[in-house]
């Protein structure tokens, strides 16, 4: 369904210098900034595919969003989605896709949402039938209706947030971009946004694309996440291999009864290589991470405990969010050490 | 094409309805405008205690041209003042949502907006022509009626081309408001005739910036002082040139436009 083919986006800055001096240099020949936003990636995804598309901020997700709905061209490589180049075919790509940026409401802000989505409908040559089926499915699962009449700039966020993803489903669109459609929304919100997203790729097998930065979004929602770090894809693959692969990274954060000033090295004592485990102190808070497969933690604990006097202790399994902390942290996905 | 049309129905109902929903607004917006025309045609009124004519133009002669003025402007102002904000659009990542719709990007910028208050100036305009044309010797016949609503609608076109085209620049310079209000007030110099400015001016508006075409010499045609003819000629060919180049550079701007870090 989509295809992209070693896509580079590259945006030109011009770098302007301090005080006056420098503002008529800048104006006579400005340094040129180019800044590598998205650098050579490639992927592939199927029909009726769900994917996570993740990375730190400026990573360059949203970079790719644009290009892949068109309305940037990629400085270099090229994109199809079904079978057309979204960037050279606007209108044509514009039909077959649906777009939330969470960021910024797709709707006329002075208009009632009602009119928005019949203007929409006439947009997109919806037929009675379907936009009176596709409301209903709307109303079932993020209650509109309490909203409906009323002008989008009077909505709040999380009512705005659903009525943008229901104005970018309205046309039953083949493929659906979400950059991070559940920021700032409650709880409950979530859960309807999640819900609404399911059903669509259930019922027409939509294929969707969406970025966030909420994990429990891409655990509810994604088959395969895709890691782009400083532009480039670093983790292509499923959610699950990630998991096994880091889910042995184990912490143990003791609180020590004094605070810890003799910096011995707490590897040796444990009989380990340095480099195997990561240690953290502030004050009378030491916090030991590990290998699961290499250190056990009663073995850990037993260590500390000899050598300090401990007031509390808790023990952190990995959960998905510092997995992708490492990963971020690392910028890439080790994959050898197996 | 009947989907645009049905499309811009829809809006134009909400833009009435909105009208109708603050009508206060509407009437001082219109009001203010009404006034700025009024105190135009006040000095026009008082300079003519002072002088007979004016480079060969009446008191009579000279509201009528400024009351055709007003037509073309009023019409480019209630239909595409959206234009205006392209700039700004450009600037906020906004040109996003017309790159992801079905329907032509410039169409659904230009429906966004419907400036009412550009009532104020059609008002004035159809109130001098009411008042000065049965004053004029302007023989009403099909072919002067036509010709002068034909001059009104290249008039209106030669605006938003200009409007457009400046605008436009907005794509490539950071500010560039300064570029389209001068622009836009070389628009004046049409008020009058433009014969009693200096020959740099006349040639600007006729050649460089042809605001000439949209009243004054369209004035001067349905005064029956020029060839309405050869004035037709050049508006349909200043509106050729202007429209295709102000549509190229929008294209091109859209081409090159960047968004935002979103
Ligand atoms: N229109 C633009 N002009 C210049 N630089 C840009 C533009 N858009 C993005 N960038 C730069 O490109 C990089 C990637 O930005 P992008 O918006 O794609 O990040 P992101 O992954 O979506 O981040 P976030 O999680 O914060 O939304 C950033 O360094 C940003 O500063
Ligand atoms: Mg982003």
């Amino acid at each position: 369904m989509i295809e992209a083919k070693h896509i580079s986006k590259s945006f030109v800055k011009y770098e302007k210098e301090k005080g006056l001096i420098g503002m008529i240099k800048g104006f006579v020949n400005a340094k040129k900034v180019i800044k590598k936003a998205v650098d050579n990636v490639s992927f592939t995804i199927q029909e009726g595919e769900v994917i996570g598309y993740i990375g730190a901020n400026g990573a360059g997700k949203s970079t790719t969003i644009k290009m892949l709905t068109g309305i940037l061209t990629p400085t270099s490589g090229e994109i199809l989605v079904d079978g057309i180049i979204p960037y050279k075919d606007r209108v044509r790509n514009a039909r077959n896709i649906g777009v939330v940026f969470g960021q910024r409401t797709q709707l006329w802000w002075d208009l009632p949402l009602v009119e928005s989505f019949s203007i929409l409908k006439e947009i997109y040559q919806v037929s009675n039938e379907d936009y009176k089926a596709r409301m209903e499915m709307f109303e079932d699962v993020l209650q509109l209706s309490e909203f409906i009449k009323s002008p989008v700039r009077t909505l709040s966020l999380g009512q705005r947030m659903r009525a943008d993803i229901a104005a970018s489903l309205l046309h039953n669109p083949k493929v659906l971009y979400l950059d991070e459609p559940t920021i700032g929304l409650d709880v409950n919100a979530k859960l309807k946004m999640r819900q609404a997203i399911k059903t669509m790729n259930k019922t027409f097998k939509t294929t969707v694309i969406l970025t966030t930065h909420d994990l429990d979004d891409i655990e509810e929602l994604c088959n395969r996440i895709l890691i782009i770090d400083n532009g480039k894809i670093i983790y292509d693959g499923a959610l699950s291999d990630i998991k096994t692969k880091y889910g042995s990274d184990t912490k143990v954060s003791f609180v020590l009864k004094e605070a810890w000033t003799d910096f011995v090295d707490l590897a040796h004592l444990m009989e380990v290589d340095p480099k195997d485990i990561i240690v953290k102190v502030d004050e009378d808070k030491l916090e030991i991470g590990f290998d699961k497969r290499i250190l056990s933690v009663a073995h850990v604990a037993q260590v500390i405990m000899k050598n300090y006097e401990v007031t509390d202790l808790k023990i952190m399994e990995t959960d998905i969010e510092s997995i992708v902390s490492r990963i971020y942290n690392e910028g890439k996905v080790n994959v050898s050490n197996d | 094409m009947k989907r645009y049309f049905e499309i811009y129905l829809k809006f134009l109902a909400q833009h009435l309805k909105r009208m109708l929903q603050y009508r206060s607004d509407f009437l001082i917006g219109a009001g203010s405008f009404l006034f700025i025309q009024a105190s135009g045609i006040l000095f026009m009124v008082l300079i003519f205690q002072q002088i007979p004519d004016l480079n060969g133009w009446s008191l009579t002669e000279m509201m009528f041209l400024y009351g055709y003025f007003q037509l073309p402007r009023g019409i480019d102002h209630l239909l595409t003042d959206n234009i205006w904000l392209i700039p700004t659009k450009v600037r906020r990542g906004e040109i996003d949502r017309y790159l992801l719709r079905p329907i032509n990007p410039l169409f659904q910028l230009v429906i966004e907006r419907f400036q009412i208050e550009a009532f104020g100036e059609l008002i004035v305009g159809v109130a001098l022509m009411i008042y000065t044309i049965p004053l004029l010797n302007i023989d009403l016949t099909v072919w002067t009626v036509l010709l002068g609503l034909l001059f009104i609608i290249l008039g209106s076109l030669i605006y938003t081309s200009i409007k457009l085209i400046t605008a436009s620049i907005g794509f490539w310079v950071i500010n560039s408001m300064p570029i389209m209000t001068t622009v836009y007030n070389i628009a004046d110099f049409s008020k009058y005739p433009t014969t009693i400015f200096p020959k740099v001016i006349q040639y600007t508006v006729t050649y460089l910036i042809p605001f000439a075409f949209v009243s004054f010499l369209p004035a001067t045609a349905l005064l029956n002082r020029s060839n309405g003819l050869e004035i037709l000629l050049g508006s349909v060919i200043a509106v050729s040139v202007l429209s295709i180049a102000a549509y190229r550079l929008w294209v091109l701007g859209l081409k090159s436009y960047q968004s935002v870090g979103s």
